[in-house]
């Protein structure tokens, strides 16, 4: 395997990707309970309130924001051209991540330790 | 070529979409349940931009699968078929989805005693 | 040797394959002097006319131009000829070579390149000039300065593979066009004398071409003299996407060329 920044962005993105497409599946799926009325949909919810699912989510989130911000950073590409400071640009969109990540998944993560 | 295009515009359309999403619903964290949801999606303009968001996110999410398969050097003959397959997917997905959006209405509320 | 610059022990892994005796490929060590000029190839040079003479690679010009001696050296994809061995010893001073990856190898360090040229065929790499109607040319193009810097970044291709071979997308799809061939049709598509940059761009603007790309990178890292297929998929995408357009502008332009 070629380990290049490149390669490690593309597999991310690839693996953050197909998590989210089967997420969003399962998401569409247990969300329409609420066809059942508000008493189904407050049953399946209480079950996804469990603090297992609660740090799920947070990685979820980054999941999310990193796909989103290599995203951005595949566009940024498409429009300039990138060659020389391609390298930094992966770094910059890291560091990005993580930063967004944590102002984000601190408060989850919170939230899920404390309990309900 | 289309396909790639519209990944892209999802792809633009979702940085709102979801930045949006993931702020009002989970911001600031708390216990989720019917009555914390309809605070928001009784108004039918949180219904439209929720609708139109599950379209940007299917199309993309499924135009993402297909690049993925299509990578496959063994998948590429199949091409026609994962089309058709995807675009049946999304069609139920986005059917059932806009229901359960729209099934978020007040008189659902009153209806539990 | 009339060298009298002093040398010092670099430890040399080759990965070995002889179809014929080997169930699969494994890596062979060899301890060479060098000085601070050898070169990778000086190296295999050395190894083969000294220690083990059925070592079997390409080469030939030595100077970075003829695109024989691409290999994979501690994990990138490089020519050998213009590399010297003691600024790639690792940490251990080893200097690792291996055939291109992704490619089906044939012996020790070459491989089979079919599906290289298959796809560099496939975008027609020569040029089509403008139709002459059956008669000779009448006169030289004249091709602006801007329009020559535009095609720089394409034009010094050597076709060593360094690129194709470097490519996650073509390691997992032989039916991907490739870096090398689409820089090619990019030096096409954009040379004012070319008639057919439409055509040129319907056809890598397929399911196999400039869309298939993932924009790795891994093809200006590997690539010997600097060039930029990246770019090229790049600028073709946005080409592709108004082609008509594109080839009417190409024909006002040739009136003048």
């Amino acid at each position: 395997m070629y380990k290049t920044t490149g390669f490690i962005s593309f597999l991310f993105r690839r693996v953050s990707g197909v998590a989210l497409v089967l997420y969003l599946f399962m998401h569409i799926w247990v969300i329409g309970a609420a066809n059942g009325g508000a008493e189904a949909f407050n049953a399946r919810m209480a079950v996804l309130q469990a603090p297992l699912f609660r740090i799920l989510e947070v990685a979820l989130l980054t999941a999310v924001i990193y796909h989103g911000f290599d995203g951005i950073r595949l566009l940024i590409v498409h429009w300039f051209r990138v060659t020389e400071y391609r390298q930094s640009l992966f770094y910059a969109m890291f560091v990005l991540f993580v930063l967004v990540s944590i102002v984000g998944g601190v408060p989850l993560l919170l939230f899920a330790l404390e309990g309900n | 070529m289309r396909v790639f295009i519209m990944q892209r515009l999802t792809a633009v359309a979702l940085v709102l979409f979801l930045t949006l999403h993931m702020i009002v619903v989970h911001y600031p964290p708390g216990h989720l349940d019917f009555s914390r949801v309809i605070e928001r999606l009784a108004n039918p303009i949180w219904k439209g931009i929720d609708i139109l968001f599950l379209l940007a996110v299917l199309i993309h999410a499924l135009a993402g699968a297909y690049a993925v398969l299509m990578d496959v050097e063994r998948v590429t003959p199949y091409k026609r078929a994962l089309i058709g397959g995807s675009i049946i997917l999304g069609v139920v997905a986005f059917v059932y989805g806009a229901m359960t959006i729209l099934a978020f209405d007040p008189s659902a509320l009153l209806a539990v005693n | 040797m009339a060298n009298h610059e002093p040398t010092q022990k670099a430890t040399i892994r080759v990965q070995r394959f002889n179809p014929d005796v080997d169930p699969k490929p494994y890596l062979a060590t060899f301890e060479i002097d060098i000085t601070g000029d050898t070169t990778i190839l000086d190296a295999l040079e050395l190894i083969k006319g000294t220690l083990d003479g059925s070592l079997t690679f390409r080469r030939s010009c030595r100077h970075a131009i003829c695109g024989s001696c691409a290999m994979n050296v501690n994990g990138r994809n490089m020519l050998v000829c213009n590399r010297r061995v003691n600024a790639l010893l690792d940490r251990q001073g080893r200097v690792t070579i291996r055939p291109l990856p992704y490619l089906p190898i044939i012996k020790d360090l070459v491989v089979d390149r079919s599906s290289f040229w298959e796809q560099y065929l496939r975008v027609k790499p020569w040029l089509i000039p403008p139709a002459t109607n059956g008669g000779p040319m009448t006169g030289e193009y004249h091709v602006l300065p801007e329009e020559v810097e535009a095609l720089k970044m394409a034009e010094t291709c050597i076709m060593c593979g360094a690129c194709y071979s470097a490519c996650q997308v073509v390691a997992m799809n032989k039916q991907y066009i490739g870096p090398h061939a689409l820089l090619k049709a990019f030096l096409r598509v954009l040379d004012p004398r070319d008639a057919a940059p439409a055509e040129r761009l319907a056809n890598v603007g397929g399911e196999d071409g400039v869309f298939r790309c993932h924009t790795i990178f891994n093809c200006i890292d590997a690539c010997p003299k600097g060039l930029d297929p990246t770019f090229a998929i790049e600028t073709l995408r946005k080409l592709a996407q108004k082609r008509q357009a594109f080839e009417a502008d190409r024909l006002e332009r040739q009136k003048s060329l």
